[in-house]
């Protein structure tokens, strides 16, 4: 190794450690011991984990965040699927319109979209349901979808859905029965990535909510701001664990989609598609 | 089917939802933020000649250009490195750029205060160490917030910049090499020019993203840390004043909005998310 690639080498890791250290403090101080926060803690313990299990309110965060989630999700995937396969198979003027407006519901910061959500849903009642706070979310969530299904459908082999059609198929059977299949990895991946979006949105969730129901962002920020106990770490270690585990799958997901596209993308290519939450 | 008809069949749904849910919210706060009685710009007059709000505006400004230029000090040699090492090397460096990035603002956060505080970590460190006395102030100061702003923000400078950079024409680099440039010649002769079209699109990414940043700023940051969107917050939801926030969240739109409209004058906005269409 020439000497000015070990200085980048060096400076790198340097810079991913910085990059890592929170999320393996926040493992450790989980485990801790102790009633205080210290890192490294003095010693280890499950007791903030059986606090968590043992605790309705914490149990029902987790539970609302879940539904929330899901819905998201289902809107995500039922608008962006369609929308992902006219973005790449059409030509059509109104697809700069519609990039352009994805990229407004991403860019535009939360407390604008959190703010503008309760004037106007205040009003229909919308406030304070599941379905109302999955409708605003969903507006954010949608990008990360759309992105991940036009990628795959852009891997995907056309000649290959044309050759059932040959063969006698209708071109919505062929659809359903060789591209869907063949995609759905793609479409997995960007559903993982809806939920997570969902589930990390704060400002939203807390003027949609307001504080009867607390998902669990609303909860781990509430505690966070009177940050006595370990409780949060042990909470955010469920978030890491739920974060890794949809990166596990996702990751195997790709895999998969890439030997059945025989599509030369890697998952980090994939995953770099997910652009940034506000 | 006629190709009208289906574009509108799959194309439609999604932009009728963005204009209910995205595009009409926002509209109605826009139009909260003229509303006092009748159409008034009262709002606006209060929001520029009250010192503190425009002062909040001034640190939120200031904020975003630190923690815009240490993503790039930091992102630029990780980026590079990833551009230009082998396909295991790249997939293993990918992997610990991301998964911080999936994880929470809110537990991230949460990390530094217990790192920074008065007892943390680096202030043990610095006192067994002799540098200093007794704890440094760190935490609830604005370098506590743009620490934790910049590795917040890092991968997306860094996923930003590597996309560009997996762009640039390697033959380019062989046949300056080829022609007799050194190592460190080429890489400021013909790959830095040729990445600067991501160094800006990563910038206006992170800075238009830091601008509306409101967890971070919120809990490692000390009063006089006050970034624009916990002004949004305070004044909606503890004064109650909607018309008030409103007319705060108007700037911050129209300013994110302008940044990302004159990027987009000078290099297509498409290649920042991998022109998807």
């Amino acid at each position: 190794m020439r000497p000015a690639r070990a200085v980048q080498v060096g400076l790198t890791a340097l810079i991913l450690l910085y990059l890592l250290f929170p999320v393996i403090v926040v493992l450790a101080i989980s485990f801790s011991s102790a009633t205080y926060l210290r890192f490294p803690p003095p010693g280890l313990s499950l007791r903030w984990y059986a606090k968590l299990a043992a605790s309705d309110e914490w149990l029902q965060a987790f539970a609302l965040t879940l539904q929330v989630g899901a819905v998201t999700t289902l809107f995500s995937t039922l608008l962006g699927v369609p929308a992902a396969f006219g973005l790449v198979r059409l030509e059509l003027r109104a697809k700069a319109l519609l990039n352009g407006l994805l990229l407004m519901a991403l860019i535009t910061p939360a407390v604008i979209r959190a703010l503008g959500s309760y004037l106007f849903f205040a009003p229909l009642g919308l406030v304070n349901s599941v379905v109302g706070l999955a409708c605003a979310h969903t507006v954010s969530a949608l990008p990360y979808l759309v992105i991940n299904v036009v990628a795959s459908l852009k891997g995907f082999d056309l000649a290959i859905e044309r050759a059932a059609v040959v063969h006698g198929a209708s071109p919505l059977t062929a659809i359903r029965r060789i591209t869907l299949p063949i995609i759905a990895p793609g479409i997995l991946v960007g559903a993982i990535f809806a939920f997570l979006s969902s589930a990390q949105e704060l400002l939203v969730s807390i003027y949609l909510m307001g504080t009867v129901r607390k998902p669990l962002a609303v909860k781990m920020w509430e505690g966070v701001r009177v940050a006595v106990d370990p409780t949060i770490a042990a909470a955010s270690t469920g978030v890491i664990v739920m974060a890794v585990l949809a990166f596990a799958t996702a990751s195997v997901l790709h895999r998969r989609v890439r030997r059945a596209t025989a599509w030369d993308a890697s998952l980090p290519e994939a995953a770099e598609r997910s652009p940034g939450r506000v | 089917m006629r190709p009208r008809a289906l574009a509108w069949l799959l194309l439609g749904p999604v932009a009728v939802w963005n204009l209910v849910f995205f595009m009409l919210p926002v509209a109605v706060m826009v139009g909260r933020s003229f509303d006092a009685h009748g159409l008034s710009l009262v709002h606006y007059r209060n929001l520029f000649t009250t010192g503190l709000y425009v002062s909040v505006m001034l640190t939120t400004f200031e904020t975003s250009v630190l923690v815009t230029a240490g993503c790039l000090l930091l992102g630029y040699p990780v980026a590079y490195l990833l551009a230009t090492s082998g396909p295991r090397a790249r997939t293993v460096m990918l992997v610990l750029v991301l998964l911080p990035y999936w994880l929470d603002y809110i537990v991230r956060s949460y990390s530094w205060m217990v790192l920074l505080g008065r007892m943390g970590l680096v202030n043990r460190a610095l006192i067994d160490l002799g540098v200093v006395p007794e704890p440094l102030p760190i935490l609830y100061t604005r370098w506590s917030v743009t620490v934790g702003m910049i590795q917040i923000l890092l991968p997306l400078t860094v996923l930003t910049l590597y996309s560009a950079m997996l762009r640039i024409d390697q033959g380019l680099l062989h046949a300056a090499a080829a022609h007799g440039a050194s190592p460190s010649a080429s890489f400021r002769r013909v790959f830095f020019p040729l990445s600067l079209p991501g160094v800006y699109g990563a910038c206006l990414l992170t800075f238009v993203t830091s601008l509306g940043f409101y967890i971070t700023p919120a809990l490692l940051g000390g009063r006089k840390d006050t970034m624009i969107s916990q002004l949004i917050v305070t004044v909606s939801t503890d004064m109650l004043d909607w018309s008030l926030a409103s007319a705060v969240s108007v700037v911050l739109l129209v300013v994110s909005l302008l940044i990302v409209v004159v990027y987009n004058r000078f290099f297509s906005i498409d290649r920042l998310w991998g022109g998807s269409a």
